[in-house]
């Protein structure tokens, strides 16, 4: 399908593009967020913004819709210089955009969410009308009266295209669109999103960090870095390595790029089995070492709804255990009844063999439990405490004498743990709130590795970060299972799993329902495992 | 540099209009100081226009008060023994506040607190120093006991704190009252048929609390010392100690808290122990320290005051001091100013103007806060892109 598009490009090309970026520069104090960036972008063309987090890409779009004032620059729309002061004046000029994180009203019904926000009385019937008409045209199919608690999240981010595409937007931009996504959701968003720019002539902007879907559904891409853009190419004339190249700045092995950058198809190649990052990745671990954690037919329920039912689940000393599944599968419920944030109606947690009382404050951290929570910077920190504070959370008596904290020893075991871990922050007194997200993720796992746990849990260790952070987490997990702790591995990403796990276990309806070994994987298998079909 | 903090400052700079942006960014330069000065300014300015009304010259009204609080030693020592009681309660307060527990009914704990310290005082035989001692602990433990109930209905039953603690204020009211009109409780014996106003027997001078200084010299109750001490207790415990780091923890996090294992029902609940403790043990103070007798209304507000000062001091012990001092003035000036004519109330008014322009300018800016980001959401909302968490 794209040959065809790029025909048609040099038609656009002599048409004033729909959006042209001339030399916009923004700074937050010292730092640069965008540097003179240019982009131009045509109509009916996809256009990725392919970056790591902190490249500009959030910024530059949000200069786009009058969120944030820029310091230089020009913005031209079809040609004619525009200013956008304030997202109304952005909406009144056909920009939309789809926020990776969704903004929708559980308790309501999908028509009421798209309607919201209107003034004057709500029109039921019209607006399930325009949902459905809406759906037709673009195939996606949803409810308009069904409760937006109870839909996939795939059908969600429908509801959320919805409500731009009924304002019958010129360009609509996409923020990280498939990071809540299964692998079919994806391929169906992409297929919308082919008939939005094709068939109507919309310019879609869709801003990323995977390269697995840049290359599959855009048109051309701009790559940005620290706050330049370093490369604008047509999709079709580059290759993920490139790409990746572009992106970061450096080469990056194959194997790397292809975990920390979202390919799939690359990481079942066996011919990548002879990366040697690839062999210590999923090198099985040998002669069967001491169970260290068993969690046993553990039944868990909240207000009235099942969340764990007979979840069995055995790990060993050393082993990444991989646990597989789609969202809302019963994983928030496993991390945390590892934080001792849930009891269990019955089943037990051991530990080396000693029952742990489950839900009772601080008992699983006592055995030895550390938890990389997926919420990190609300529940793994306190964002008003500073970097040295959080470095200790449950760790304060290490550092206090007769019930007094030392500030001194804090302070020293701070600069320690920054050093060990290459946490970026400007002191130890820094508030948590002014780091870097990858940065808080390294502040959790300093924190949770410096008590030396026996077991590790990591929820979604990598989500949201970029590729320098990412393969710093992964290098530091496989330290951590060479150590001899063992980690469980929490993750809806395939690609994660694949990387990190040793193991493999499926979660579905709180139950692991199937496992094997990360040398056997069978994608089939597992796919199938972790939409609840035996296999 | 950070998501976040570009966030931050995106809400704040989501401008609307230009005409006063200029003069928008020099106040938010100085936002503290400038807005401190306009709000107390107008507050001066509404409590002199209320005094004019009753008939005063405000500047008759600013010398009465100075004379009632400051001209002399012993003026300064009635203005210190108001304080007192102020500082013990706001500390107090202050601990609750950390662990984020909004502790609202001090005027009951402190109630209660002086009813049982009387109740102690008056029935516990034994040396006047270590009566005077139980009778201060009896205080203290009667107002945990008060808080302690408030405590229970919120972690047990889930009924907040807000709600929970601000009733109990009215029923601490009138298990005093109801204390002092039963003979048989603590109701001053009278000759037979005499017909006895409701009030306790004046307390032995044993179990009264020393008093440093003579008149007409500088000359206070040593609840004064008592009040200092604890101020600074709890500033060094909340600053230093684990257990301060860990009520900060809870009171900023409560999720991460308890993902640090800490229980936020015994941490916490404890908080709101302490918290009425310090309002009882300030209404003990009150009663063997001043009054000596137990009568409905010994409160005088004192409990209402003192969450005003922890408010004013931004839950800082230390900073807590100065605030009561000045609240301290305000009601030993206060009484002399009602004897230039003044109504009384009319000082309960000026103070509370004065701490109304004291809590303006944080109040004012989260509030600008607020109003950036609610248009921002809904210009977003407009634009069909759902509003900004």
């Amino acid at each position: 399908m794209r040959p065809e598009l790029l025909g048609a490009s040099p038609v656009h090309g002599e048409a004033a593009p729909a959006v042209e970026l001339q030399g916009i520069t923004k700074r937050y104090g010292t730092t640069i967020a965008c540097d003179d960036v240019h982009l131009s972008v045509a109509s009916g063309e996809i256009h990725g913004l392919l970056g790591q987090n902190g490249a500009g890409k959030s910024t530059l779009v949000k200069i786009l819709l009058g969120l944030v004032s820029r310091d230089a620059g020009q913005i031209l729309l079809h040609g004619r210089p525009t200013e956008i002061p304030d997202p109304f004046a952005a909406a009144e000029l056909g920009l939309a955009m789809v926020h990776q994180h969704f903004s929708l009203v559980n308790e309501l019904t999908v028509w009421e969410n798209v309607t919201l926000g209107d003034t004057g009385r709500p029109d039921a019937d019209a607006t399930c009308e325009l949902v459905r008409s809406i759906g037709e045209r673009y195939g996606l199919v949803v409810d308009p009266l069904a409760r937006v608690e109870d839909l996939s999240t795939g059908q969600r981010q429908r509801v959320e295209i919805i409500k731009c595409l009924r304002r019958d937007p010129g360009i609509l931009i996409l923020d990280e669109p498939t990071s809540v996504l299964t692998l079919s959701d994806s391929r169906e968003l992409f297929s919308v999103l082919r008939r939005v720019a094709q068939d109507e002539q919309r310019t879609v902007i869709l801003i990323s960090h995977k390269l697995d879907e840049i290359l599959n559904a855009t048109d051309r891409v701009t790559i940005m870095r620290s706050g330049r853009v370093v490369a604008q190419r047509r999709t079709s004339e580059v290759d993920e390595r490139e790409l990746a190249r572009e992106m970061v700045g450096r080469e990056l092995s194959k194997w790397v790029a292809a975990s920390a950058l979202g390919n799939l198809d690359a990481l079942v190649d066996p011919a990548l089995s002879k990366d040697p990052a690839m062999f210590t990745a999923v090198r099985p671990v040998e002669d069967r070492p001491a169970v260290r954690m068993r969690i046993d037919s553990a039944v868990a329920s909240r207000d009235g709804r099942p969340l764990l039912q007979g979840l069995t689940l055995e790990l060993r000393a050393g082993e990444i255990l991989g646990l597989a599944g789609i969202e809302g599968n019963g994983q928030h419920a496993i991390g945390d009844l590892l934080s001792s944030l849930l009891p269990l109606d019955s089943g037990e947690v051991r530990v080396d063999g000693v029952p742990v009382p489950a839900g009772r404050p601080g008992a699983m951290h006592h055995a030895g439990i550390g938890v990389i929570p997926e919420d990190r910077h609300q529940s793994g920190c306190v964002l008003d405490m500073s970097v040295a504070e959080n470095l200790v959370l449950s760790a304060v008596p290490s550092v206090s004498r007769r019930g007094f904290v030392s500030r001194r020893r804090m302070r020293e075991r701070a600069e320690e743990l920054i050093e060990r871990f290459e946490i970026a922050t400007p002191s130890p007194d820094t508030p948590m709130r002014d780091l870097s997200g990858g940065n808080q993720q390294k502040v959790v796992l300093a924190r949770e590795l410096s008590q030396q746990p026996k077991i590790l849990v990591a929820a979604y260790p990598t989500r949201g970060l970029d590729v320098g952070a990412i393969e710093y987490m992964t290098e530091q997990l496989h330290e951590a299972s060479r150590a001899g702790i063992g980690v469980l591995l929490i993750s809806t990403e395939l690609e994660e799993i694949l990387t990190l796990s040793h193991r493999i276990a499926v979660i579905h309806r709180g139950a692991v329902v199937g496992e094997m070994p990360r040398m056997d994987v069978d994608i089939e298998r597992l796919g199938m495992l972790m939409g609840g079909q035996q296999a | 540099m950070s998501d976040t903090t570009v966030l931050a400052e995106e809400r704040i700079a989501a401008p609307r209009g230009r005409a006063s942006s200029r003069i928008r960014s020099w106040l938010s330069g100085y936002p503290t100081l400038l807005t401190y000065l306009i709000s107390i300014s107008v507050a001066l300015g509404i409590s002199a226009l209320l005094v004019m009304m009753t008939g005063t010259s405000p500047w008759t009204a600013v010398v009465a008060l100075y004379e009632g609080s400051l001209s002399t030693p012993a003026s300064v020592g009635l203005a210190l023994d108001k304080a007192a009681p102020l500082l013990i309660v706001a500390a107090g307060t202050v601990i609750a506040a950390r662990a984020g527990l909004f502790n609202i009914g001090q005027e009951g704990q402190l109630t209660v607190g002086a009813t049982v310290a009387c109740a102690v005082a008056i029935f516990v035989p034994g040396p006047g120093p270590l009566v005077l001692v139980l009778s201060l602990l009896g205080g203290a433990l009667a107002g945990a006991a008060w808080a302690g109930i408030a405590a229970v209905l919120f972690y047990k039953t889930g009924v907040p704190i807000v709600i929970g603690t601000l009733l109990l204020v009215f029923i601490a009211v009138q298990v005093l009252f109801f204390a002092v009109t039963q003979p048989w409780l603590l109701q001053e014996a009278g000759p037979e048929g005499d017909v006895m106003p409701p009030q306790s027997e004046l307390l032995r001078t044993e179990v009264w609390l020393p008093h440093i200084g003579e008149y007409p010299g500088l000359n206070f109750t040593s609840g004064v010392l008592i009040a200092l001490a604890l101020a600074v207790i709890v500033a060094v415990l909340l600053r230093h100690s684990v257990w301060g780091f860990k009520m900060t923890m809870l009171g900023m996090n409560k999720l991460a808290a308890r993902r640090a294992g800490i229980n936020a029902a015994v941490l916490g609940g404890t908080a709101l122990l302490w918290s009425g403790a310090f309002a009882g043990l300030g209404g003990a103070v009150m009663l063997v320290g001043g009054n000596h007798r137990l009568q409905p209304g010994i409160s005088e507000n004192s409990g209402w005051d003192g969450l005003l000062v922890a408010l004013v001091a931004k839950e800082n012990p230390v900073f807590a001091i100065p605030v009561a001092l000045f609240f301290g003035v305000l009601r030993a000036g206060g009484g002399f100013l009602a004897s230039t004519g003044v109504p009384r109330y009319l000082v309960d008014v000026v103070t509370a103007v004065l701490v109304l322009a004291v809590a303006f300018p944080p109040a004012f800016r989260i509030l600008r806060r607020t109003w950036q980001a609610r248009a921002a959401a809904r210009a977003l909302a407009q634009s069909g892109k759902g509003a900004a968490a």
